[in-house]
């Protein structure tokens, strides 16, 4: 409509200068104009007939508007335009190479079959419009960028946009010709490199604009997707996992699916859920055991539903690794006391759990249980920060604050601060305030206020209460008695009554507390992340009452469940002396990455001039040493980079020494496989190809706006160019207004009766 | 002196002096009238210490001993035994047990308040005569962790009726002789011999365990101090009657059991 009337389509008018291109015969044609017109306005003067005086000022404006449209035309209005040379100039085309070009989101077209079909050879008219106009070079470009003869060669395979990337490569591949500009065909979606600030900066340098076609809808109108999930990197075997999965959704709103957890194919959790409101994502909880031992792959994933647009993002995989290990727990018991018989009792069964107790009997003299030998903790509690740092929890009993030297109080801060172990203090009038531990570094550690004790003897602090699990300790991983969640929030106020004697009412800022008293008005279980560590308050004196009391049936497994699930959660991420981390579970073939590791002595101090290597064995059982170095940025940082040549699971072991002596070593796996996540939030990003058009001086187009790309190029883009004035006084715009005008003008004199 | 005549000579010594025993033990208990009720003794309110728990049975006839009489064989040596040994036990170690008057509690079998008391001691279990609802309880209180200590009996008969007692309550389990190696004789004072001398004259004392699943490095659920009498030893420690040697060596066992019940 708008070249229908104005001849140029409207980029012309955008990038063109407004200009007059007068002559002589103009100014004289002008002033037989301006004559007419001082004849035109005394005629009106003079001749009244029936007029009123309104009625000839609207004939006389009307007649001066036509005469000064005349006067427009006479004076030749041009429109300058910069206007790029045919054959003179290069255009690099960038081709998304990705996975998500897969997706039939276009009336059941693929956005790969709209380039074929449009950048496909001598039949796709785009493709053809711009070689009239233009050198074409095409590139394809995922996570690499490449030149390609032909879209034919495209395999749509990529997993990753470095959109950023791509332009930088394609702009140095044509930098030594003139450049008219680049055009970007892709949908947007899982720009890996996020599009660095300064990559656009070269070519805003250097003229180049770049037109951005996007492909694909702004939203799906039928889709569910698996927006994120987050698993830890390992677990101990037998771990309960509660995952957080969050869920979006379009066009199911209310319908009722299953959110499945399946461990290398074998489902281990069914979830339902009811899906959420349309573009609301929702958390989902799900709750599964690892039991098997090693890198085990685990998929969260829901059905795909009938009618829906894109079925690869029902699904999210992750690896964990399934330690097998046994973790070392220190039980330091004061007052014998039923809590050591049922404690060790409840994790005697639990292969990952190893439990040392050290259990005063009398005065300097004690019993150990699950020691290592004969020489282990025969002096009692560790006096070295090597002798307590080797267990990953410690759990103190009713053992009074000033058994220990101040030494061995600070050893204790550190074991949860700079060690990253997990403390337990259990209740007894021998443990928190009443053991005297106000003001001690164990204070500044614990969980909960110390207040000061005011009572003692027959007065001394007593209740006997029920449990309740609060907000948070409903889902917490720790306090999960049941099979789910409901269920373990349903048990926690059956079970028998246990007693407290100490008077614990406040948990620090950041603590979080997981269970209280029936009538909530005492803190039962807290805890708080301090240091590299986290500490736990339990001030309760007979959890035993959980196995032996008389409602309790013999074979009911709730206090079992509980104290394992409270060590293992414990001891859940609490470091080695060797600690070995990737970017990810998973990389991409042939993609470099790098591999850090974090090693301490045995007191847990950073060491930087260890002897540090990574032996990588790849799918076909090759080993491969590489030795890593002090990064030099922090303390017992080493790091090395290392590029995947096949595909498949990775075992990465790292091995530290120190002076010829092994301080230890750390395994992890990684996956080599492509992401899936091209096909995560792949709809259309229109404002990152809007924003890199309009920085760069470019244009952006949808599948339907593309057709006038070549011409507008030809407008905008940069190169060898020549300016052209393009006449405007021969609008078919101009003519209709005339036309209009006379037609005005006769009109007005019909109705007004003065024709 | 010929050793016949010796030996006769020490018999009737012993003999003597056991019935002197037998009727100062009866005219010590003081829950000799105590028949008919559940008697309510031990702390007002569980606090959560350590509690001696003693078990109150309805008795049964195994032949000889004291049944004849006006006597209450689970109520054998109460409450000086517990007394005297929660007084040991709270002086040498680090146990805070009950140490009221009557030495800890009386509780049958079928009552729910056993469980808050996971150490139990028998008295005389040759008399001992379960119900159905006790050997319910016992079962449970002892698969849940409850550790039970069976004295003063001896003869065949009265092992033989502890055994068929114990069969209705765990017949799964078989008593096997204890050695002085095991754990529990070394919890908190090293026993290293369990030749102690008899009793019971003429009864060689002998120590039977009851494991979880008959594994004898597993948990011991009970222990019975057959041909044996500790909580005697216990009772007349203070009064000077008896060698303070015997006494030690069964405050020894005493103390042994209650710190390998808290800890295993």
């Amino acid at each position: 409509m708008f070249e229908f009337f104005f001849k140029y389509r409207p980029i012309l008018f955008e990038e063109g200068v407004f200009a007059f291109r007068p002559t002589v015969a103009t100014y004289v044609a002008t002033i037989l104009v301006l004559v007419a017109g001082v004849i035109t306005f005394r005629t009106y003067q003079l001749v009244r007939a029936n007029s009123r005086p309104v009625d000839r000022a609207v004939l006389t404006g009307i007649r001066f508007l036509v005469l000064a449209l005349l006067v427009f035309c006479l004076f030749r209005p041009v429109l300058v335009v910069s206007r790029v040379m045919p054959q003179q100039n290069f255009l690099g085309v960038l081709i998304d190479d990705t996975r998500s070009m897969q997706i039939a989101d276009r009336d059941g077209e693929t956005r790969a079959a709209f380039v074929t079909r449009q950048f496909g050879g001598a039949n796709s008219q785009i493709l053809e419009s711009l070689a009239d106009r233009f050198a074409v070079r095409l590139f394809s470009f995922s996570s690499d960028t490449n030149r390609i003869e032909s879209v034919d060669t495209l395999t749509y395979d990529g997993t990753q946009t470095h959109l950023g990337q791509a332009l930088t490569r394609a702009h140095e591949e044509l930098a030594g010709v003139p450049l008219s500009g680049l055009v970007v065909v892709s949908d947007g979606a899982d720009n890996a490199d996020g599009l660095p600030p300064d990559s656009l900066m070269p070519l805003q340098a250097a003229g180049v604009p770049v037109f951005t076609v996007g492909l694909g809808r702004e939203a799906y109108t039928r889709d569910i997707q698996l927006t994120r999930v987050d698993t830890p990197r390992s677990v101990l075997r037998g771990a309960a996992l509660v995952v957080d999965v969050i869920v979006a959704q379009t066009g199911y709103e209310g319908q009722r699916v299953s959110l499945q957890v399946e461990d290398e194919g074998r489902i281990v959790a069914d979830e339902p859920l009811i899906l959420p409101e349309d573009g609301e994502p929702t958390t989902v909880r799900v709750r599964f055991s690892a039991t098997d031992a090693g890198p085990r792959l685990f998929s969260f994933r829901i059905s795909p539903q009938p009618g829906e647009m894109v079925t690869q993002n029902n699904v999210r995989n992750a690896l964990i690794v399934v330690e097998d290990t046994r973790e070392k727990v220190l039980y330091f018991e004061g007052e014998p006391r039923w809590e050591v018989k049922f404690l060790r009792r409840a994790i005697d069964e639990d292969d990952n759990l190893e439990l040392a107790v050290l259990q005063r009997t009398a005065e300097n003299k004690f019993m150990r249980m699950g020691v290592e030998d004969a020489e282990d903790l025969a002096g009692g509690f560790p006096r070295t920060r090597e002798e307590l740092f080797k267990y990953r929890a410690l759990i103190l009993g009713g053992i009074e604050a000033n058994h220990f030297t101040p030494d061995q109080l600070r050893m204790i801060s550190d074991f949860v601060s700079e060690r990253g172990g997990g403390l337990l203090m259990l209740g007894s009038r021998r443990s928190f305030a009443e053991g005297g531990y106000a003001g001690t570094p164990v204070a500044d550690v614990l969980p909960v206020m110390l207040d000061e004790v005011t009572a003692d003897g027959e007065a001394a602090f007593f209740i006997e209460t029920d449990v309740r699990p609060t907000r948070p300790g409903a889902s917490h991983p720790a306090t999960q008695i049941a099979e789910n969640e409901e269920a373990s929030v349903t048990r926690w106020p059956e079970l028998p009554p246990i007693t407290l004697v100490n008077e614990i009412r406040d948990v620090k800022p950041g603590a979080t507390t997981l269970l209280t008293s029936g009538d909530q008005s005492l803190v039962v279980l807290a805890f708080q992340r301090y240091g590299a560590g986290k500490a736990l308050a339990f001030p309760v004196q007979d959890t035993w009452m959980w196995q032996m009391h008389a409602d309790i049936d013999v074979e009911d497994q709730t206090h079992e469940t509980l104290w394992r699930r409270l060590l293992r959660w414990m001891v859940d991420g609490v470091p080695d002396q060797v600690v070995v981390a990737t970017p990810q579970d998973r990389v991409e073939l042939d993609e470099s990455f790098e591999l850090t590791a974090e090693v301490d002595d045995a007191n847990y101090e950073e060491i930087n001039t260890s002897q540090v290597s990574a032996w990588i064995t790849d799918p076909d059982d090759q080993l491969l040493e590489i030795p890593m170095d002090w990064t030099a940025d922090r303390d017992g940082e080493y790091s090395a980079r290392f590029t995947p040549r096949k595909g498949g699971l990775y075992e990465v072991r790292v091995e530290a020494s120190n002076d010829g002596e092994l301080l230890g070593s750390d395994t992890t796996y990684l996956r080599v496989a492509p992401s899936e996540s091209e096909f995560y939030d792949s709809t259309r990003r229109t404002p990152l190809l809007e924003r890199v058009a309009e920085e760069t001086g470019g244009r952006f187009y949808t599948a339907d706006t593309v057709d006038s790309l070549a011409d507008d190029i030809q407008t905008v883009g940069g190169g060898v160019t020549v300016v052209e004035e393009l006449d405007l006084w021969d609008l078919p715009g101009l003519l209709v207004l005339f036309v209009l005008l006379v037609l005005g003008e006769w009109g007005y004199r019909r109705v007004r009766g003065l024709a | 002196m010929t050793t016949a005549a010796k030996r006769r000579r020490v018999v009737v010594v012993l003999l003597v002096l056991l019935a002197a025993g037998a009727g100062l033990a009866g005219r010590g208990s003081e829950a000799d009238t105590d028949t008919d009720t559940d008697r309510v003794s031990g702390p007002k309110h569980f606090d959560g210490r350590f509690v001696f728990a003693r078990i109150r049975y309805a008795d049964g006839y195994a032949g000889g001993g004291f049944a004849y009489r006006q006597d209450l064989p689970w109520a054998h040596d109460y409450p000086r035994a517990e007394r005297n040994l929660m007084r040991i036990l709270e002086s040498i170690t680090f146990v805070d047990p009950y140490l009221g008057e009557d030495g800890g509690t009386i509780l049958k079998l079928d009552n729910p308040d056993l469980f808050r008391y996971p150490f139990a001691y028998m008295s005389e279990p040759g008399y001992w005569n379960l119900s159905e609802a006790e050997a319910a309880g016992l079962r449970s209180y002892l698969l849940k962790g409850g550790f039970l200590i069976f004295d003063d009996f001896h003869s065949d008969i009265h092992w033989y009726n502890l055994e068929t007692q114990m069969r209705r309550v765990l017949p799964e389990l078989r008593w096997l002789e204890l050695e002085a190696s095991h754990p529990v004789y070394h919890s908190f004072f090293d026993i290293d011999s369990l030749d102690y001398q008899e009793a019971y004259p003429g009864y060689t004392p002998m120590f039977f365990g009851l494991f979880e699943e008959n594994d004898p490095d597993g948990r011991l659920l009970a222990v019975a101090n057959h041909n044996n009498d500790i909580g005697e030893y216990w009772e007349y420690s203070m009064t000077g009657w008896l060698p303070i040697d015997l006494s030690n060596e069964a405050f020894k066992l005493g103390v042994n059991y209650i710190m390998y019940a808290l800890t295993h």
